[in-house]
């Protein structure tokens, strides 16, 4: 969201302040960037994880089976696999929807190619957020060695 | 090298400013929760429509899931889209209204600054 227009400054012309307010908002933003990228590839494993789950238990072979559902992390209740037509899949913002095990698989790899897509643009943006904080640390440098004598 | 009344009077100043510039990140901070809501309603949305009729939809409220029906449940995604998409341009304005009262607060802020280091000065 906090995508700056690209303006063209010549950064040797702000002052020290002003290139070390720069510095920082831009690592912020780039701190800020490199959690969404965690948490987006977070999200894309939970997904891949999803169509596993569903492509390993929802198949002809696995009806009738039986299975041990966790209620927590550390209690299992045994089930068996009735029902290997349907499958239901939160959309999200509290809607669930029943599917098809192929329907739901199509649908959570969609999910994780839009995520693989923001993931690739992510980068570049956090690249070139890296780029402009190398120079502007590097023009910071040179202004502060310079000007080292009469600090205003 | 200045008084107590100027003393005050920029330390007023600067506490105003910090007022607003938290007001500015309050709002931005909605602004963005609501981003990622009308993200996730869109999601849900381009969902619902390329979904058949007859697909069973399931609304979580509390611990249960109720039936809806499609139709039903396109136009409660399509209200709520809305009112986001409304809300985030209320919040728009607010965001813009304070960046103009911080660009001012600043200005009012420097120009103290210099006349400070003009007393000091002479």
């Amino acid at each position: 969201m906090s995508n700056e227009q690209p303006k063209t400054v010549d950064l040797t012309t702000l002052s020290a302040q002003q290139l070390a307010d720069v510095k920082s908002q831009l690592e912020q933003e780039l701190e800020h960037l490199s959690q969404s990228f965690q948490k987006l590839r977070a999200a894309q494993a939970k997904f891949k994880e999803c169509i596993g789950t569903v492509e390993k238990t929802f198949k002809g072979e696995n009806k009738g089976k039986s299975i041990l559902v966790p209620l927590t992390t550390s209690l299992y209740v045994p089930g068996v696999v009735e029902d290997v037509e349907t499958v239901m899949v939160d959309v999200g913002t509290g809607y669930y929807i029943e599917k098809k095990p192929t329907d739901a698989i199509a649908f959570y790899e969609n999910k994780v190619a839009t995520l693989q897509k923001n993931l690739v643009d992510l980068e570049d943006i956090v690249n070139g957020k890296m780029g402009n904080l190398r120079m502007v640390e590097e023009v910071l440098r040179q202004k502060v060695m310079s000007s080292a004598p009469n600090v205003a | 090298m200045a008084d107590t009344a100027t003393q005050t009077a920029y330390e007023k100043l600067t506490e105003e400013f910090r007022k607003i510039q938290s007001d500015l990140s309050t709002y931005i901070e909605a602004r963005q929760k609501l981003e990622s809501q009308l993200q996730e309603n869109k999601i849900v949305q381009k969902e619902f429509s390329i979904l058949e009729d007859d697909s069973k939809i399931y609304k979580l409220t509390g611990p249960v899931l109720v039936p809806q029906d499609k139709s039903e449940a396109v136009i409660n995604v399509d209200k709520r889209l809305e009112f986001i998409e409304s809300e985030i341009k209320r919040i728009e304005g607010q965001i813009n209204d304070t960046r103009a009262k911080t660009e001012k607060k600043r200005a009012e802020l420097i120009s103290f600054q210099a006349q400070l280091q003009e007393k000091a000065r002479s």
